[in-house]
């Protein structure tokens, strides 16, 4: 295990404190924290933060990037995750396709994109999902067929998130026989917009509209849009899925309701919410060291997956752990138009948890990870 | 911090406890309440003294060095007064003013916080000091040189060092059969007695003992995480090992969180230990609160990996999981410790919540 206390270098404290100070000029008082799932998609914000050079910030600055360090970027995402800043614009472009596109993309495609990318103008949304392909990505169905020029697509996507305000969309998809699970399989960057491409909404069990579905009838897609190889699409999709494992994310998603619960009930703490505030602000605290010592090892350039794993697991189930624990010490019933913000972020909560050990691997899969790794690196 | 130095301190205890605290010592001294042996080989290579100052009998080093000492005796479940010896009742000590002596030294808290009345108290005499009262689950008194502890008298807070012949010890054990002797003072005379300084009293001896109980928890988490990794890969059941099971695979990789997360919070608490007042008591509360639950979470996942194997006496996971039940408890346990820190941020107030969190390992 890499896991070793590391603490800030003062230019890192140095970037805190930018940010905070972004944050706070930009955020009304009565600003209403995204949690997880629910970070506004706002244009406007992500146009302004890159103007600082924090959207990209690990994009090398030969492609319009900040050059930075893993842990620069992660003092930037973890200040603008605990505001619940608007952030879902330029999230996936930046945390995902980025370094997708730096690992696998050609020299054309990094070009074209990351600049784009790090101006937070050119936004992004995974294509991996398919009715019959969920955990199980190398059972995708969605198919290329090569015609001249490029590929022609046909299949159906599902829990799009943002596929209805996006531009792009990494598509992981069949392009040689289901015999080879593994090796016929390829990713491509389909326009949203294209030709033949239908995107329609899949509500969110509160009503809110995150997920799509995406289906493709004969949809063109040129050659100078294969992402990497043809044929080495799952190698790149689960070195893909390291990066969203084990960063802040996976553990502020609840910040804003833990916050807005000391901010309301704070002065009338009985000993119970005192002791409640007071674990889930201890785990916090701890997982965030477990996190950022993630983010200083891939600094030295390793490659922590069953950390990471770790990570994500302990972090997604604090997540759930702190809505219950939250909603058991405040002990009222749950008003989604109630007057204070506790109780209105409360009724997303409860709403949205179930979602933070799925997306990004399910709690079974990487705890399959971890076991794997767990077992191995000890026999 | 100097992780260098820490990290080195580490592996030569280990290495020593690696030799010479096996399970068959374990278990000899709970039967008979004491390691002598094992006792001198540390106090030959003065590990029980390290964050003490050399010029009252210690042998200096920092506060991370000496936890990093305590993982590793709570790895080897270590049954001796490591904590008390340098960390607690030496720091206790010398910050007074008063030397600190050879052998074992023992302490325990007179009193949950510093509102409240301390249950032993201290008078001047014609021909010194006399002390009264009772202490509670103190380790391994009976074996003690000395017991150092925090007494009330007219003029204020004392820490009393005293012979523990002349106080009547109440022999008690923990869960572990750890020696937890209660110390009966019935107008004993003390030799050494001194005004306890600034910054010493009940509630920065709780806290230092919290996050001494964090540290032995965290070594002893990592050596169950271990033990049971190796067992669960050679035992087998259906053809193969039980590891591969993924029922079982869950408890090792909920095992290995949580002994990450107790490992994490421990350390940077004991990095951060030589720093100001006000932040070592949010990191020792948030390590302690981590440490405390973990070590229930520990254990139980530990004994359902490894089955009925687990729960006899001849296996090795029963002493680590009787100290990490005891550990728990001792200097609080995550309730005391989860209530006042959530008091301390409700009282800072929502907007210093984040900050304080985001405060971690400081250089």
């Amino acid at each position: 295990m890499i896991f070793a206390p590391t603490e800030l270098t003062p230019a890192e404290e140095r970037l805190r404190r930018d940010v905070r100070e972004f944050l706070a000029a930009e955020l009304p008082p009565d600003f209403r924290p995204g949690l997880g799932l629910g970070g506004r998609h706002d244009p406007e914000f992500s146009r302004k933060l890159a103007a600082h050079g924090w959207v990209g910030m690990a994009i090398p600055t030969e492609y319009g990037g900040g050059g930075a360090t893993p842990v620069e970027r992660f003092v930037v995402v973890e200040e603008l995750l605990a505001a619940g800043a608007p952030i879902l614009a330029h999230w996936v472009a930046e945390r995902q396709t980025a370094p997708t596109l730096l690992a696998f993309g050609t020299q054309e495609q990094r070009e074209w994109f990351l600049p784009r990318i790090a101006a937070g103008e050119c936004w992004f949304s995974l294509g991996m999902s398919e009715p019959d392909a969920g955990s199980d990505l190398a059972s995708v169905r969605t198919a290329a067929t090569k015609v001249d020029g490029g590929w022609l697509v046909n299949g159906t996507k599902i829990w799009t998130s943002a596929a209805h305000l996006n531009h792009f969309f990494v598509v992981l998809c069949r392009t040689s026989p289901a015999e080879d699970r593994h090796h016929g399989l390829s990713q491509l960057i389909v326009d949203l917009h294209a030709p033949g491409l239908k995107v329609s909404p899949i509500h969110y069990l509160d009503g809110g509209h995150h997920f799509n579905e995406v289906v493709f009838d004969d949809v063109f897609v040129p050659d100078d849009r294969v992402l990497g190889e043809v044929g080495a699409g799952w190698h790149q999709v689960t070195s893909e899925l390291a990066y969203e494992r084990s960063g802040p994310d996976r553990y502020l998603s609840v910040f804003g309701l833990l916050k807005a619960f000391v901010t309301e009930f704070g002065e009338s703490f009985d000993d119970a919410q005192r002791a409640a505030v007071g674990r889930a602000s201890a785990k916090l605290w701890t997982i965030r060291q477990l996190s950022l010592a993630v983010a200083r090892s891939l600094e030295r350039g390793a490659a922590p997956a069953v950390e990471a794993a770790l990570v994500k697991d302990i972090g997604t189930l604090y997540e759930q752990e702190v809505v219950e624990v939250l909603r058991h010490v405040a002990g009222q019933e749950i008003d989604p138009g109630g007057a204070r913000m506790f109780e209105r972020l409360l009724a997303e909560a409860v709403q949205t948890a179930p979602a933070f050990t799925l997306r990004g691997g399910t709690t079974e899969v990487l705890r399959s990870i971890a076991a794997k790794g767990l077992t191995g690196a000890r026999r | 911090m100097s992780r260098g130095d820490t990290e080195l301190v580490a592996e030569a205890v280990g290495e020593l406890l690696r030799g010479r605290c096996t399970q068959e010592t374990v278990a000899a001294a709970e039967r008979t309440g004491w390691a002598p042996e094992l006792w001198a080989g540390l106090a030959e290579g003065g590990f029980p003294w390290i964050s003490v100052p050399e010029e009252r009998g210690g042998v200096g080093g920092t506060v991370a060095e000496a936890c990093a000492v305590l993982e590793q005796v709570g790895r080897y479940a270590a049954p001796l007064p490591v904590a008390e010896t340098g960390l607690l009742a030496g720091w206790m000590s010398a910050s007074a003013g008063l030397d600190v002596p050879a052998g074992p030294v023992t302490t325990a808290p007179t009193a949950r916080s510093v509102d409240a009345p301390a249950t032993v108290t201290v008078q001047r005499t014609s021909s010194g000091w006399a002390a009264s009262g009772r202490a509670a689950r103190v380790p391994w008194a009976r074996e003690a040189s000395r017991v150092v502890l925090l007494a009330d008298s007219p003029d204020g807070l004392q820490v009393i060092s005293l012979d523990p012949a002349t106080a009547h010890i109440e022999p008690g054990v923990n869960l572990a059969g750890e020696p937890r002797d209660t110390v009966h003072l019935d107008d004993v005379a003390v030799d050494a007695v001194a005004e306890a300084p600034a910054g010493v009293d009940h509630d920065a001896l709780l806290l230092r003992g919290a996050l001494s109980r964090a540290a032995l928890i965290a070594g002893a988490a990592g050596r169950v995480l271990d033990i049971t990794v190796t067992y669960t890969n050679e035992r087998r059941q259906f053809g193969r090992p039980v590891a591969r099971f993924q029922a079982v695979a869950a408890h090792l990789v909920k095992l290995a969180e949580q002994t990450e997360a107790v490992r994490m919070a421990a350390r940077v608490a004991a990095a951060n230990g030589g720093t100001a007042s006000g932040p070592w008591f949010l990191d020792v509360a948030a390590a302690k609160t981590v440490a405390s639950e973990a070590a229930g979470l520990v254990a139980a996942a530990a004994h359902q990996a490894t089955g009925a194997m687990g729960m006899t006496r001849e296996y090795e996971l029963g002493q680590l999981t009787r100290r990490l039940w005891s550990w728990r408890e001792e200097y609080g346990g995550e309730l005391l410790w989860s209530t006042r820190l959530g008091a301390a941020l409700a009282d800072a107030g929502a907007d210093a919540l984040w900050p304080a969190i985001a405060r971690g390992a400081v250089a």
